[in-house]
């Protein structure tokens, strides 16, 4: 398989979206900057970090019913996630990080209570989101860009459903903000170890 | 300040001390010729100070088991190193043993007024590390470059041959910044301050050791190797600031 239909896979497995997918032409004649595979790195191992997350919050068994399918449905997006930056980082020449590279590390009682759960939950989600909005602004590469846009709409949601369990509003502001990749991971560096 | 000079300086270092072995008493009469990473210096030398000990960049130490060398012996601080002698049929099968980070350490007077990794973009720094060849350098510009903080290499002053090179001329503060491995800035911590690496921009550090293939005491060599991987030499490790072994290799 060549570069370009790794990176191909990668969107197509991230998205699932056949029209998103055709918007990937191109791609080979491209290269991606360190600055936009810094995106990448960052988010791969922040969607490790999530998956995880969400593991133990339905371990917990914390809630029922629909929070707990959207915390069921939010590790698989992660997964997906995950597996479609690996991918992208593989395609670019990069070693792309595995899970277990990482050691993560919950504050007690992170899985006490729904809505504290939430509220870490929420940390690492708006990051991400804000990681990808910041991506989609700077990227250069078409393909690249459908995809964190097409993440950033997920987080977008994944966000709302936490924002609910914390007690807060499904869906909220406007405009959600871009974040650089150092602002995010400032904010999640306690938990990535 | 002379005990930093005479334990990090740059050349090869052979340390044999006559001290109890905590591996057996087989070590006394006959000591090991272990080649080990630089960073491996305090670590081994605490776990067993019996055996005779030679430290340096795992790329040097490789040139010499090459060139005939009479290790016992090799413990490198990268894959790479290890697994191109057992490709050449210079030493057995290797085994990863520990791990390691990375971290960025600057003087404790920091001069240049280093906060985080970012800063090295933002402001003008002396910056200290090792050459590409010798794994900490290869390791340290893996994390630049997944930090998209390439350009920082113009800032670099010095290229080391190893990482106690690198972590004596920051500690004696003829650099602003190096990039060294945690365990390195732990033996200094009194002269350095450590700034974290996050841990998505980690390197995967494994360290991998073997038995040498001319060792002439190769049963002894297993029996050390066998020493470091049991509980009592991975807590030794964990002792000087290791990592666990990877899950991946345990």
């Amino acid at each position: 398989m060549n570069r370009r239909r790794l990176i191909l896979s990668a969107a197509g497995a991230g998205l699932a979206v056949s029209g998103v997918a055709g918007t990937t032409r191109g791609l080979a004649a491209l290269t991606a900057t360190d600055d936009e595979l810094a995106y990448a790195n960052f988010g791969l191992a922040t969607e490790f970090l999530l998956r995880d997350f969400y593991t133990q919050a339905a371990a917990a068994k914390l809630v029922g019913g629909s929070a707990a399918r959207n915390l069921a449905r939010g590790r698989f997006n992660a997964a997906e996630h995950a597996a479609a930056l690996g991918t992208l980082l593989t395609g670019a020449g990069q070693t792309a990080a595995v899970e277990e590279d990482f050691t993560f590390v919950w504050p007690d009682g992170t899985f006490a209570k729904a809505d504290a759960a939430a509220t870490i939950g929420l940390t690492i989600t708006q990051a991400l989101l804000g990681t990808y909005l910041s991506a989609v602004g700077s990227i250069s590469i078409a393909s690249y860009r459908t995809l964190f846009a097409s993440m950033a709409a997920n987080l977008a949601q994944q966000v709302g459903a936490l924002s609910e369990l914390a007690g807060g509003r499904v869906v909220g502001i406007s405009f959600p903000a871009a974040v650089d990749v150092q602002t995010a991971s400032d904010a999640v560096a306690s938990y990535l170890g | 300040m002379r005990r930093i000079v005479s334990v990090l300086g740059s050349a090869t270092v052979v340390v044999a001390l006559a001290l109890p072995a905590p591996a057996g008493a087989h070590t006394k009469a006959n000591p090991l010729t272990i080649y080990a990473a630089a960073s491996l210096t305090q670590a081994f030398s605490a776990y067993d100070p019996a055996q005779h000990y030679s430290f340096a960049g795992s790329n040097a130490l490789e040139t010499q088991i090459r060139n005939g060398a009479p290790a016992d012996i090799f413990a490198s601080a990268a894959p790479l190193n290890a697994d191109r002698l057992y490709a050449a049929g210079l030493v057995d099968r290797p085994v990863t043993f520990t791990a390691n980070r990375l971290a960025l350490i600057v003087p404790k007077s920091n001069p240049a007024g280093i906060t985080s990794v970012y800063d090295l973009k933002t402001k003008k720094v002396k910056l200290v590390i090792a050459n590409a060849a010798v794994p900490v350098g290869g390791y340290t510009r893996t994390v630049l470059k997944k930090m998209a903080l390439g350009s920082v290499l113009s800032s670099v002053v010095s290229q080391e041959s190893d990482v106690r090179a690198v972590t004596a001329k920051v500690a004696l503060g003829q650099a602003d910044a190096g990039f060294v491995y945690v365990t390195d800035a732990r033996a200094v911590s009194d002269q350095v301050t450590v700034i974290p690496i996050p841990a998505w921009a980690q390197p995967r550090v494994r360290y991998e050791i073997a038995v040498v293939s001319k060792s002439g005491n190769k049963a002894a060599a297993q029996t050390w190797i066998k020493g470091i991987l049991s509980a009592k030499g991975q807590a030794a490790l964990k002792n000087a600031g290791f990592l666990p072994l990877p899950k991946a290799s345990s």
